[in-house]
């Protein structure tokens, strides 16, 4: 059956953004996958927002057909929020590279305080 | 099981009820075993469906990770196939109002691209197939791409995936009789082409 | 609904017996018998959907098989979604910071290990045990206060913040299977070993036991019907307990705990006396 889209209220953030600040944050959330990408040992950036998890997620990409970006990024009053998901290659402890992705992103983002969410999903190959 | 190919074998043998059974219950091989089996057919029906083979391997991906979240609702085991074709034809249409959407491409370029793409592909030599019948396909290849895409849809679905008019109806939300129209106009207009071809 | 070049001199259609193919139900059936161009309409869609069967034939042989690199990488991108598991916390640098480890990444790192010896296939993988750390199973990394394992916790190596390392006490039970011919108490101790250091490497857990079982044994040639023999708990006798000490030359956790699985094996244990920590 095609999936139906569920009304645009229901989830938080980001249908109910104006369109500025929804272009402001998918570039924050394009500039930090270099910088992710850029720390030895990541070996792959996955979907942050795995699109069946995340209504509001499915909605847009429905009505728009783009593509959510990889990295997570949530603006609040008080941080930027990043959550990301990585792959770790085997050559490099996965703890170790996982806290230097947080460092990076902290970094790139200074002097904004940030919340970090790092989850390393794929370890090796 | 992952890994050597013995093991990834061992469950290739048992019938579609019993993986699907498994699978139901938590099993990921077994799930990864139908996935296996039925693969090469989800992928060429999403293929005539979308039109390319990239977006054919995003299709049955999609509809793997679906068919593993809904495969409670499957009643009865044994029709896991079709069960699983009929998602990859949901999900094809899907994707391709996606990509119209973002892409603006319209129904022309849609064809054309359909069309390069197998001319592209190198010719798979299959020695059962004579030269005649090969090109007797291609033909069909072309006459199906510039069919009307709500009948090429309706002829796909029926041919590739033996679904009934109202399975089809129900994944291209029209109705049955829509359908009996559309698959008789799509076979009146292939008929007469191959038939002119000869 | 009709065009008008579908319909046949005899008053059918060509629509007709299309919808006569598919479902079997025409109006006249008795007509059909003797209709020499209903019988010439309905060859030709007969031909036609013959003809379809053979694109279809090709388009499956173009696909190719099913255990092809596209369909493993389907695969390998859907154990990422389907399977994810419990997330394992790791140390953080900073407090806003909150670190995981899945434990579908895990498990998934220990099954290729397995892989990877010969003649041997990894199946069921578990990890037991405190894995996410505290009674909070939220994981916020760097807070997860362990319940009465302090003592161990505490030794780990860098301690970037001040809290106790979650995943103590950890248990990895693993299943495998083995080719027929491949020396099997031989494969369980390296493959022990093996993880024992890759978990050290990969991970923060504290792994106290790795439990292996050989619950298959197959068949040396190509895939016919494998002999299953009996759970082969033997395997795991001699050394139960060999742990993570191995790896990073941190201290390694006093005496294990003695295997309580496999009943029957002496709980003879030595690996303490390697590594001297007061």
């Amino acid at each position: 059956m095609t999936e139906q889209l569920e009304p645009v209220g229901m989830a938080p953030a980001p249908t109910t953004q104006p369109a500025a600040a929804n272009h402001a944050r998918s570039s924050v959330a394009e500039d930090l996958l270099p910088v992710i990408q850029g720390v030895g040992g990541v070996a792959a950036v996955y979907q942050a927002q795995p699109l069946w998890q995340s209504i509001a997620g499915a909605a847009i990409a429905a009505v728009t057909g783009e593509s959510l970006p990889l990295v997570a990024v949530t603006e609040g009053a008080e941080n930027v929020a990043v959550k990301v998901r990585i792959g770790v290659d085997t050559a490099l402890p996965a703890p170790k590279v996982a806290r230097e992705v947080a460092d990076a992103i902290r970094k790139h983002l200074f002097p904004r305080p940030a919340a970090v969410e790092v989850y390393v999903v794929k370890l090796g190959q | 099981m992952t890994g050597s190919p013995a093991a990834q074998h061992q469950l290739d043998l048992v019938p579609d009820a019993l993986l699907a059974g498994r699978a139901a219950d938590g099993d990921t091989a077994a799930f990864e075993a139908l996935a296996r089996r039925h693969g090469p057919l989800m992928r060429a029906t999403a293929r005539r469906l979308t039109g390319s083979l990239a977006d054919a391997d995003d299709v049955v991906q999609e509809t793997l990770v679906q068919a593993w979240k809904q495969l409670e609702s499957l009643r009865d085991p044994a029709a896991v196939k079709g069960w699983l074709l009929r998602i990859v034809g949901s999900r094809s249409i899907d994707h391709l109002r996606k990509r119209r959407n973002h892409m603006g491409l319209d129904e022309v370029e849609q064809q054309a691209e359909s069309h390069v793409e197998d001319h592209a592909k190198p010719q798979i030599r299959d020695p059962e197939h004579s030269a005649v019948n090969n090109s007797r396909v291609e033909a069909l290849k072309e006459a199906l791409a510039k069919l009307p895409e709500e009948q090429r849809r309706c002829w796909v679905l029926k041919e590739f995936n033996d679904q009934s008019y109202e399975e089809i109806a129900l994944t291209l939300n029209i109705s049955p009789a829509s359908v009996r129209g559309r698959l008789a106009r799509a076979r009146i207009t292939l008929a007469r082409t191959m038939e002119e071809w000869r | 609904m009709n065009t008008p070049d579908d319909a046949l001199e005899c008053g059918h259609s060509l629509a007709d017996l299309s919808t006569y193919l598919d479902t079997g139900e025409i109006a006249d059936p008795d007509h059909l018998k003797w209709c020499p161009e209903c019988q010439a309409g309905l060859a030709s869609l007969r031909r036609l959907s013959d003809l379809g069967s053979e694109l279809l034939n090709s388009d499956v042989a173009d696909a190719g098989s099913g255990s092809d690199d596209w369909m493993q990488s389907i695969l390998d991108n859907l154990r990422l979604e389907l399977r994810p598991g419990r997330n394992i916390p790791l140390r953080s640098g900073h407090p806003n910071d909150s670190l995981f480890e899945t434990e579908g990444a895990i498990t998934a790192l220990i099954r290729s290990v397995a892989d990877s010896l010969p003649g041997t296939a990894a199946g069921k993988c578990r990890l037991h045990g405190n894995i996410t750390g505290g009674t909070d199973d939220a994981g916020t990394g760097s807070t997860g206060v362990s319940t009465g394992t302090e003592v161990e916790a505490a030794a780990g190596a860098e301690a970037e913040t001040d809290a106790a390392a979650p995943g103590t006490g950890i248990t990895v039970e693993l299943e495998i299977a083995v080719v027929y011919g491949h020396p099997m108490a031989q494969r369980a101790a390296e493959l022990r070993r093996e993880l024992a250091k890759t978990l050290a490497f990969q991970t923060e857990l504290n792994v106290e036991a790795i439990h292996i079982t050989v619950t298959d044994v197959l068949a040396p040639s190509a895939p016919s019907t494998p002999e299953t023999a009996a759970p082969e708990t033997a395997a795991a006798g001699p050394e139960p307990t060999e742990i993570a000490a191995a790896g990073s030359g941190a201290p390694g956790p006093e005496a294990p705990a003695p295997s309580t699985r496999e009943a029957p094996e002496p709980a003879d244990t030595e690996p303490t006396s390697r590594e001297d920590q007061p």
